[in-house]
């Protein structure tokens, strides 16, 4: 493979392009063919790719050669086609990861460029094995480079070109994996904790109609893939429940802010409520929440993973913690009865989430935990609720079980249904580690936050 | 032609109709996966993959579009089609101009409904989501008209890069460049509110790659955008000037290589320049705005800091200031603009600030921002006073005595200026040299001759040497040295009109001599370069004189230093060897040259003036030749002086004050005209008839104790007849013989009174101050003998020959004297009839009545003609032509003495004084033998009617003996004329009466015998 460079030299740009990729797909397919383990190309191959398709800078004397756009997109037309043209799976996905998974070197730029661009032209022709490829990748890849990907797919469809969001919309009828990953890659961008890390609104509605439509749509990678030990470090998360719980908990204080701002500028009119969008999407999320005991089951994993990690509900409540008392700074000023009952619906739904999460064996917790990283938020009847578990009554008699919160004391007895055959603390031994009081750092870096 | 009203759509800015539009587009158009495909295959292949046919230009420009709102991918690929489009565009429609065929408008309005479309597209996407798409567009669109209009440039229908209006006009009339425009003023006015910078640094970017040729557009869009335009390219300039380093810049400026490796300043320079045309005030205020800012010590929330926040960087503000200075001096324009406000910033405290600022900074870097400043200085073509009163405020040391205008800033601050000044005077000292060595070369090879090289800040200082001589003059410390090394600066650089003007200000405004030696200064370094300075300043100052330009202040101190300089040519002379001793003969041989010029001034209004004029005149040489016209104006001038001075004295006199000055004035005056007198035979005539009419003058008549009698009775012409027409007739009635003139006939009728009434009431004037009068007259005379005893016939003062004894009065010249009696007799004679030398019988006297009546009045009003007189005699012969002033003065004491009833003759004390003057002078004049002489020695002691028996024998002896000039021979050893008596007849014949009045009062008369020997 190695040998064929001398006769790329001499080629323009584009040609040698589409010729590199002839030779890869033959290469590929004779590797398959031949059953070498691992399925994987060499460098040498590695360092042609980079060469002729990335056209990343081979040494310092040697000015790259850069592409017109006009080649660019003969090159992104040639390669959809050659995706789609070619009938096997494992070879697709090898030339995938031939193409695009990230060295850790300067082409890797190039590379993401490239890629952004190809997936989002395969989301405007419809190229679902391309989707698919990438819906792969993304599970593979460093949740970094994901969120960049997300990033350009949300900018060229959401934003940019008015019109186009139907288009992105179809993906989930083309590849829901790739639907499914670009979910969890979407919420894990958007974290709504700045203006800019909100979602933009029709993003929301697309997502919010994908899930409704279709709940099990945010297990889809879970079901579909074999879960081993091998989940690449730093990834993004399995499913996007973690982020979905983020949105829905945040969204009433971080909106709320938002409409502030947009008040002041007097440009808030006649955009659509999202809190109905939110409702809807925290019911789905509950939905899917309460399909899993069903699967894990099946799977055999019930009670081993956990879908909600126990970090990112510790990131969350201490985020949500901060936003109260942004809040409540706030409505000092301001009508308070509206604010406090935002407050309230953030915490409503915190305590459902962990109510639903904890009872479908998505949270793997005790409520000891839970009131640790609890312990700084505000009253609320429910999380009060949820947070000292199914009560014994003869107990509440004599002493509440935990004063862990000065409003504790006089909280009302539970009085909702709890699974009596679920006692997780007995059948689980802690493997968390006790968090501490305070174990937040409220100003840590979201460390793939875009940068501009 | 054009499509202005489909242009419309986006040029009034109403992004709703263009998303209406492009929504309903939308709708049409919403392809299938499919079909976009395909679309991006034809677009690929630019062959529409359905019909298999090639798509034309339209249809590509179409399918592109398409792309563009459909594939989010395809945007990059999309604009760099268009561009293709865009170009063939304005191919299409320059060829159209050219050939300048309307059949081919099909072509171009093909495209342009397609570039309608396009912009359409954009500006829509513009305004959904301006923070997506203006960066995009704006850096594509600034791109794209930097390409077009450089590739463009050279087509025959394009104007030339340096008509910026033409290019404006031909480019914003093609449809494609217009849109293009429109598109990047959209996305400016929609990024200016988050990122400024961006597109400001990509319109930079581009004019440097394709200047001249973009400068239009850089125009247009700055003078769409002046202010935040103005602000940003100053910014970007700092921002980029910073990360460039100052250091080298200010070398390659210094060279004079224009910042070409300094990309940015030079298109900031060229934008600014640009806009400078119509909003040359904002980027006045922006520019003074960046100064003040990048003073004002670093706070942290500064109110006034906008988005662009160069002034919280610390670094960014130190280069502030270096960076305008190099802006500065890389356009005039600019430096022009900000260099008269800048002077006006610079208050102590600003100073203050700025010292603190610039004491940061390395000394290499202060150094060459010195130099750049002295550059900039010496290059301003205006302010540049403002800018050295400025310089040399500051730099000038602070003193108790004199306080400048502004308080004395801190010793650091001066210092800095100080420094700045000397710099700033060598520089020029360079310049000036080094270009007055090209001009030499020049002058040597005419052929080769090089434009001079112009430095403005001299150029422009040349229109104040005034101001700066007045400076210098003020002699302030270091300060008067400064300015004196500029001027002479100036001068050299000026050449012979500005070192003129110099000098001449320096003549005008000097008021001692320490200020006056500033002038010599001046004239000794000018003299090595300069030939003939001091004869070309004489005559500007006569011009100036002559134009009234100067006021009465100046004009007496420039006459007063002028004076001052040659009569320091005296000083040398008597032994004080000077520097000026050459200069002094310049000045006094140049005065010379002008003295008729000079003249006038004489009997200037203004004393003070007239007094230097004469302190002038009279130490001025005189010249060698001069036109007779000339002389005569002058003499004539100094004689009036004369009296206008003598009248002064007087007043002064009274009142007390500057009466030394009008004593000097005098005294000047004398000096003046005896030296006139003896110049040339011409001016002593001239001089001594003036002299005699003006003491005789009515005017004058006060200052010698005369009394300006009522002549009416005398047969002179009543000046008021004519005017008096109508008055009443018995008015003239009473007039006697004033309707028929009788004058000098022997019908003559005298009116001296109405019968009944009485003598005619004489006017009574107040006697003059005695004592005044007789220094009056003792000054007159002194002036009448010396430019008699003047010799003048010798020629001029220098040549006089020192009198061997100073005691012994010189004679007084024949001529002279004659010139006196001739104008005597003029004067007081007015009837030429009976003119003649020799007398006639005594009782002939009586056809003479009236006008001897009118004689004796001219001496009584005017006792000053008696001395006048003896000046005549003692110049023998020439007292011969008063012969009838004589005769008739004689006839009519003899009628008093006759006539008078009074015992003694002292009773009659003015004729008594009257007879003994005449006979004396008469005497004196060798009119009369000494033996009858002497008679008048006795008038006091005699009855009237023996005087007039004396007086008898004198006219008899005179009738006898006539008053001729021929009588007289002139005696080589005495130098005087005498008369022989000898020749004449016997005198004891006349002596007869003598002796017998002697014998009758020989009691009385005994001592006086001895007198009447024969």
């Amino acid at each position: 493979m190695g040998d064929i460079r001398q006769s790329l030299l001499p080629r323009d740009v584009l040609s040698a392009a589409k010729e590199l990729l002839y030779h890869l797909d033959i290469y590929i397919c004779n590797m398959v063919q031949s059953g070498r383990q691992p399925p994987q190309v060499d460098s040498k191959t590695q360092e042609l790719v980079e060469e002729f398709i990335l056209h990343a800078p081979k040494d310092r004397n040697t000015p790259a050669r850069r592409m017109s756009a006009l080649q660019e997109l003969q090159l992104l037309e040639i390669m959809c086609s050659c995706f789609q043209e070619q009938s096997r799976d494992t070879v697709r996905q090898l030339m995938f990861s031939a193409l695009f998974s990230l060295q850790g070197n300067q082409a890797d730029e190039s590379r993401m460029a490239l890629l952004g661009k190809l997936v989002s032209m395969a989301i405007a022709v419809g190229r679902v094995p391309i989707l698919e490829c990438a819906a792969t990748w993304l599970q593979r890849t460093h949740r970094v480079y994901c969120v960049r990907l997300a990033q350009v797919l949300v900018d060229d469809y959401c934003s940019m070109v008015p019109g186009s969001g139907p288009t992105l919309q179809n993906i989930h009828n083309a590849s829901p994996r790739f639907c499914c990953q670009f979910i969890t890659a979407v919420t894990t961008l958007y974290d709504l904790t700045t203006e800019e890390l909100t979602p933009p609104l029709e993003l929301l509605q697309m997502i919010v109609s994908w899930i409704q439509d279709d709940p099990g749509l945010v297990l889809i990678n879970f079901l579909n893939t074999a879960l081993s030990g091998n989940q690449p470090i730093s990834s993004l998360d399995v499913t996007p429940l973690g982020g979905l719980v983020r949105w829905c908990v945040k969204a009433p204080l971080a909106y709320r802010r938002d409409k502030k701002a947009g008040l002041t500028n007097g440009t808030a009119e006649g955009e659509p409520e999202v809190g109905p969008l939110f409702s809807a999407l925290h019911l789905s999320v509950l939905q899917v929440l309460m399909l899993l005991p069903n699967i894990l089951n099946e799977k055999g994993l019930y009670g081993c993973l956990a879908l909600l990690q126990m970090e990112s509900l510790a990131a969350l409540t201490s985020d949500l913690s901060r936003l109260l008392d942004q809040a409540d700074k706030h409505t000092h000023t301001s009508s308070s009865t509206d604010a406090r009952g935002l407050s309230q619906l953030a915490l409503d739904r915190l305590a459902q989430a962990l109510q639903v999460a904890m009872a479908n064996g998505a949270l793997l917790c005790s409520r000891e935990d839970l009131r640790a990283i609890c312990s700084r938020l505000p009253h609320n009847n429910l999380l009060q609720l949820v947070l000292s578990g199914p009560v014994l009554y003869y107990n509440n008699i004599h002493t509440p079980p935990l004063a862990f919160s000065p409003h504790a004391a006089h909280s009302p007895i539970a009085s909702h249904p709890t699974h009596p055959a679920h006692t997780p603390l007995a059948t689980h031994p802690s493997s968390h580690p006790q968090y501490p009081a305070q174990p937040f750092m409220a100003g840590m870096p979201f460390p793939f936050r875009p940068s501009h | 032609m054009l499509k202005d009203q489909t242009m419309s759509v986006v040029v009034d800015g109403s992004p709703l109709k263009a998303m209406q539009s492009s929504h309903s587009h939308t709708a049409q158009s919403a392809l299938s996966a499919q079909e976009l495909s395909q679309e991006i295959k034809s677009f690929i292949s630019g062959v529409d993959t359905v019909q298999g046919r090639k798509l034309s230009v339209r249809e590509h420009a179409r399918c592109a579009v398409r792309l563009l709102r459909s594939v989010p991918a395809c945007r990059g690929v999309v604009l760099e089609h268009l561009r293709g489009v865009y170009d063939e565009h304005v191919s299409a429609f320059l060829h159209n101009l050219e050939t300048e065929s309307d059949a081919s408008s099909g072509v171009s309005s093909n495209l342009e409904d397609i570039i309608q479309e396009v912009h359409g597209v954009l500006s829509e996407f513009i305004c959904l989501n301006p923070r997506a798409w203006a960066p995009l567009v704006s850096t594509w669109a600034v791109d794209l008209l930097g390409q077009l209009s450089s590739k463009h440039a050279g087509r025959r229908v394009a104007p030339h890069s340096s008509s910026l209006n033409e290019l404006l006009q031909l480019w914003m009339s093609c449809a494609a460049t217009r849109s293009l425009m429109e598109a990047y003023s959209q996305c400016l006015a929609a990024m200016l509110a988050w990122c400024p910078d961006a597109c400001v640094d990509a319109l930079l970017d581009t004019s440097v790659q394709h200047s001249p040729h973009f400068d239009w557009v850089v125009a247009h869009i700055g003078s769409a955008f002046p202010g935040t335009i103005i602000s940003r390219v100053l910014a970007c300039g700092l921002k980029d000037f910073c990360s460039h380093g100052a250091k080298d810049q200010g070398l390659i400026v210094m060279v004079g290589d224009k910042g070409s490796r300094v990309p940015k300043i030079g298109s900031v320079v060229g934008i600014l320049g640009h806009l400078a045309v119509h909003h040359s005030d904002s980027i006045r205020k922006e520019l003074l705005r960046m100064f003040q800012e990048s003073l004002i010590p670093s706070s942290p929330l500064s109110p006034t800091s906008s988005s662009t926040s160069w002034e919280s960087s610390p670094q960014l503000r130190r280069a502030a200031v270096p960076f305008l200075l190099q802006l500065a001096a890389m356009s005039p324009n600019l430096f022009g603009a900000v260099s008269a406000e800048l002077v006006e910033l610079l208050r102590p405290p600003v100073l203050l600030q700025l010292q603190v600022l610039l004491q940061g900074l390395p000394r290499e870097e202060l150094d060459n921002m010195l130099g750049l400043a002295v550059h900039l200085i010496s290059q301003s073509p205006s302010g540049g006073s403002r800018v050295l009163r400025f310089l040399a405020d500051t730099a000038t040391p602070a003193s108790v005595i004199i306080s400048g205008p502004t308080p004395s800033p801190h010793e650091g601050v001066r210092e800095g200026c100080d420094r700045l000044l000397q710099m700033l005077l060598l520089h020029l000292h360079k310049l000036v040299f080094n270009r007055s060595d090209g001009a030499e070369v020049s002058s040597h090879h005419p052929a080769s001759s090089q434009p001079k090289r112009v430095i403005p800040f001299l150029e422009e200082l040349q229109s104040h040497v005034s101001e700066l001589c007045a400076e210098t003059l003020r002699l302030e410390r270091k300060r008067h040295l400064w300015l004196h090394q500029l001027l002479c600066l100036l001068s050299v650089y000026g050449g012979p009109s500005v070192a003129t003007e110099a000098f001449c200000q320096l003549l005008t405004q000097a008021h001692n001599p320490e200020e006056l030696a500033l002038a010599w200064q001046l004239h000794t370094t000018l003299s090595s370069c300069m030939a003939g300075l001091i004869p070309a300043a004489i005559t500007r100052c006569v011009a100036q004189i002559h134009t009234h330009t100067l006021g009465p202040r100046q004009l007496r101190q420039l006459l007063l230093n002028l004076a001052a300089a040659i009569q320091s040519q005296d000083e040398e002379r008597r032994g004080a060897a000077g520097v000026q001793s050459s200069m002094a003969i310049q000045v006094g041989s140049a005065v010379s040259g002008h003295l008729h010029d000079f003249g006038p001034l004489l009997l200037h209004g203004d004393s003070a003036v007239s007094h230097a004029t004469v302190r002038l005149l009279s130490c001025s040489p005189l010249p060698r030749a001069s036109s007779p016209a000339h002389l005569l104006l002058l003499s004539r001038a100094a004689v009036t002086h004369f009296f206008m001075a003598l009248r002064r004295r007087v007043e002064g006199g009274k009142v007390g004050r500057d009466g030394g000055q009008a004593g000097e004035a005098v005294n000047c005056s004398v000096l003046l005209l005896s030296r006139l007198a003896a110049y040339s035979p011409l001016t002593l005539k001239a001089v001594l008839q003036q002299l005699v009419e003006g003491a005789l003058h009515r005017g004058n008549a006060g200052l010698f104790g005369g009394q300006i009698a009522d002549m009416s009775g005398a047969p002179l012409p009543a000046p008021s007849l004519s005017p008096d027409i109508g008055a009443s007739l018995l008015d003239i009635n009473c007039r006697f013989g004033t309707i028929v003139n009788f004058s000098g006939s022997v019908w003559s009728v005298f009116h001296a009174g109405v019968i009944g009434k009485g003598l005619k009431v004489r006017t009574d004037t107040p006697l003059p101050d005695p004592s005044g009068v007789m220094q009056n007259v003792q000054t007159l005379l002194t002036v009448v003998v010396q430019c008699c005893s003047s010799s003048g016939l010798n020629g001029s003062i220098n040549s006089s020959r020192p009198p061997s004894d100073p005691d012994e009065p010189l004679p007084i010249n024949a001529e002279a004297a004659k010139v006196i009696a001739v104008t005597m007799v003029e004067n007081v004679c007015p009837d030429v009839a009976n003119g003649e030398l020799s007398w006639p019988p005594e009782e002939h006297a009586r056809t003479t009545v009236e006008r001897d009546i009118h004689i004796r009045r001219c001496f009584e009003a005017h006792p000053v003609l008696f001395p006048l007189l003896q000046v005549v005699a003692a110049g023998r012969p020439a007292l011969c032509y008063c012969s009838a002033v004589l005769r008739g003065l004689l006839a009519t004491l003899l009628a008093h003495w006759e006539a008078a009833r009074e015992t003694l003759s002292t009773d009659y004390p003015w004729h008594l004084q009257a007879s003994c003057l005449l006979v004396s002078c008469m005497g004196e004049g060798q009119l009369l033998p000494p033996v009858l002489a002497n008679v008048h020695e006795a008038f006091p002691h005699l009855t009237p009617f023996e005087v007039r028996l004396l007086l008898l024998a004198v006219w008899e002896y005179v009738r006898g003996n006539g008053p001729m000039p021929q009588k007289f021979v002139f005696s080589s050893e005495k130098g005087l004329f005498c008369r022989d008596f000898s020749r004449d007849g016997d005198v004891a014949r006349y002596v007869a009466p003598i002796h017998s009045v002697l014998h009758k009062n020989i009691d009385r008369l005994g001592h006086l015998c001895w007198r009447f020997q024969l």
